[in-house]
């Protein structure tokens, strides 16, 4: 199974690392790492969350992580690229 | 903009939010807002636990359409809101909660009545906030009634802090809300709605899979055109008992562990699932990998993650049902234009299932009184504009089946969560929000003590409910599955309930009329007698034979295909032609 990073902009507010970490806690999913740090908006903060997950529980996360009203956008970076490449999930998933 | 406590602002939030009525309990943490409460023009209803509170809230939510609102003090308060709020995240019930919380201060020290709400309504509250400072008040409240609202409904906590209640602000309530992580899409996109179309059209056995969205989008209009355009069969799910008419040609009953054999069978042996508003529970699917295995699936939902969590969907439509369904309906209309197959041999399939086995169940001997006798009388005596509550267990079920429903929002009950003793306290909220419809509980013995409190606050708030108690002197449900899977060891469910309590008595104790009854031959006048009083709730100890079971049933982990008519009974397949 391929990592996988995520690139999550969520609002800079207290409570939303416990969101997030909760979220993968109970859907059984297993967070192989992860940094938090500030943006250049400082109303924002961006999680890297590396994840153990392809396909569809890779779809399911993000589509989980995106109902949590303080993540505002995620950002997939494809493994095994020359350069990462950068798809918005946003308009994907926007509920 | 003028000056007020943060108290103040919270009530001139909810009042500007459009809320008529909540359902509450003060307490220390909470109590600044208590003051302005006292000379609101909301309705506060004082209810006897904060879980009535909660499933109140539910209740009104459930038959209004409405944001059902309760409120709470913070520790124990705030904690006996956490049943109903989980209740309504499972069941997408659009649900706003307002708790005290400990000053400022003291939050993290362990104070008295300190709980963390938040943390602990995290999980499944579709959102939640601890508001420390008054001047976030008026905005947290627009914001939790905006997402409760919309989207796909679910509860939202809102945690004030004492001291952000004591303290002046400057009120002013928002004109609209804007929430950049939280966007709500609507109107189904184009390319979705033609590819529905086109895979209906050149299906041969499509079934409508109905969920409890279609009657939280109000699309029950949209899905009878839809489904008479195409003439395929449609099945209810629990939560979607009165989406479609019980009485139409059309409908095949609830599919699932206790659905009929026609429901479970049409989506068993389906080409294709219409699937709106519904999401593939295992009350429904059974055995997942042996669930519809021949059906494409379009899934059309208003939440993207429910496309292809337990079920691939081959089409996907992400929307707003009524939008969905009203755009789906030209399309296929032109889609069937082109090519019309003919459903004439599935339809005479489902219909010689339906003909074979149709729900029922057997007189005893001996004359005592069937639970399915009392619900289907209950159901054909009130008519089909009663609205029915039901707990959670055997009676449950029979109420799905054995009442007849004809409209949404007719219907409440536990559906994802599986809440005992949600019934009495739905009833009263529902009752609020409807006054001038008949409202019946239907609950098991079991649930019936778990919250029949809230009839003190019926009695002393002229919510005149009625509550049929189908005392069948046991945990029904359990004791079925100890009958069925634990060589008949009865372990705890016996509840000795036509001995303790006196269920009628009780109810006299709580300013309600009670009544009982325990032969057939009783039951029409005793229902026609507890429909004759109005003005005080009604309850009514139908005394059952214990051992009638709920039947037809998967077992829970096997597949739909191994669906039971009764005990070690299969459906004569051979004489089906499928």
């Amino acid at each position: 199974m391929a990592q996988h990073t995520l690139e999550v902009i969520v609002e800079n507010s207290p409570g939303v690392l416990a969101r997030v970490a909760g979220l993968f806690a109970r859907r059984a999913y297993n967070i192989e790492r992860l940094s938090v740090g500030p943006t250049s908006n400082p109303e924002t903060s961006k999680m890297d969350i590396v994840v153990n997950l392809d396909g569809h529980a890779l779809e399911q996360v993000i589509a989980q992580l995106d109902k949590l009203i303080n993540v505002i956008a995620i950002k997939e970076i494809l493994p095994d690229s020359p350069q990462p490449t950068i798809h918005d999930t946003q308009p994907d998933y926007q509920n | 903009m003028s000056g007020m406590s943060g108290a103040s602002a919270l009530v001139a939030s909810l009042e500007a939010a459009g809320v008529d009525v909540m359902f509450g309990i003060p307490g220390g943490a909470i109590l600044p807002a208590y003051d302005p409460i006292f000379s609101s023009s909301i309705r506060h209803i004082l209810v006897r636990h904060e879980q009535g509170a909660g499933h109140a809230a539910t209740g009104y939510a459930q038959v209004t359409g409405r944001v059902g609102v309760c409120i709470a003090t913070s520790g124990p308060g705030a904690t006996n809101l956490v049943t109903p709020l989980a209740d309504a995240a499972m069941d997408s019930v659009p649900v706003v909660a307002i708790t005290g919380q400990v000053p400022t201060a003291a939050i993290g020290t362990d104070a008295f009545q300190e709980a963390d709400i938040r943390g602990i309504t995290m999980p499944f509250a579709k959102h939640n906030y601890l508001v420390t400072d008054p001047d976030d008040i008026p905005r947290a409240i627009a914001e939790a009634f905006y997402i409760a609202s919309t989207g796909r409904p679910g509860p939202v906590l809102v945690d004030i802090a004492k001291d952000a209640l004591q303290k002046m602000t400057n009120f002013k309530y928002p004109t609209s809300v804007s929430l950049k992580g939280y966007q709500p899409k609507d109107l189904p996109d184009a390319q979705g709605v033609l590819d529905a179309a086109d895979l209906i059209a050149h299906s041969h056995k499509p079934v409508f899979y109905v969920g409890g969205g279609v009657i939280k989008a109000e699309a029950s209009r949209e899905l009878l055109e839809l489904a008479q355009l195409l003439g395929a069969p449609v099945v209810t799910t629990l939560m979607a008992r009165g989406a479609f008419p019980d009485s139409h040609p059309l409908h095949f009953g609830m599919p699932g562990m206790h659905g009929t054999v026609a429901a479970v069978t049409a989506l068993q042996k389906a080409d294709l699932l219409i699937t709106l508003g519904a999401r593939f529970d295992d009350r429904v699917t059974g055995k997942l990998s042996t669930f519809a295995v021949n059906a494409k699936v379009i899934h059309a939902d208003i939440d993207p993650a429910e496309i292809g969590k337990n079920r691939f969907a081959d089409v996907a439509v992400l929307g707003d049902l009524k939008h969905t369904i009203a755009a789906l309906i030209p399309a296929l209309a032109r889609a069937l234009s082109k090519n019309r197959p003919d459903l004439t041999p599935w339809l005479q399939q489902m219909n010689a299932l339906k003909a074979s086995y149709p729900l029922g169940y057997d007189l005893p001997k001996d004359g005592a009184l069937l639970p399915q006798y009392v619900i289907e009388r209950l159901g054909k005596i009130s008519g089909p504009q009663t609205i029915f509550a039901a707990g959670v267990g055997q009676h449950q079920m029979w109420a799905s089946q054995f009442l007849s429903f004809e409209h949404p929002r007719t219907w409440l009950n536990s559906g994802g969560l599986g809440t005992m003793g949600y019934a009495v306290p739905a009833a009263m909220g529902a009752k609020v929000g409807a006054p001038d419809t008949t409202v019946w509980a239907i609950d098991g013995d079991g649930c019936f003590q778990m919250t029949n409190q809230e009839l003190v606050t019926c009695a002393l708030n002229n919510i005149p409910i009625k509550v049929a108690i189908i005392n069948n002197d046991s945990l029904g449900m359990v004791r079925q599955w100890q009958t069925l899977f634990y060589e008949g060891r009865y372990s705890n469910t016996d509840l000795e309930s036509k001995r303790v309590p006196n269920f009628p008595m009780l109810a006299e104790a709580m300013g309600c009329v009670g009544l009982s009854c325990d032969r057939p031959e009783d039951v029409d006048t005793t229902i026609e007698k507890a429909m004759s009083i109005n003005n005080q709730p009604v309850v009514v100890d139908f005394r059952v034979h214990r051992d009638a079971m709920v039947w037809p049933m998967v077992a829970a982990g096997t597949s739909n295909d191994d669906i039971m008519i009764a005990r070690e009974t299969a459906p004569d397949w051979d004489s089906q032609e499928l």
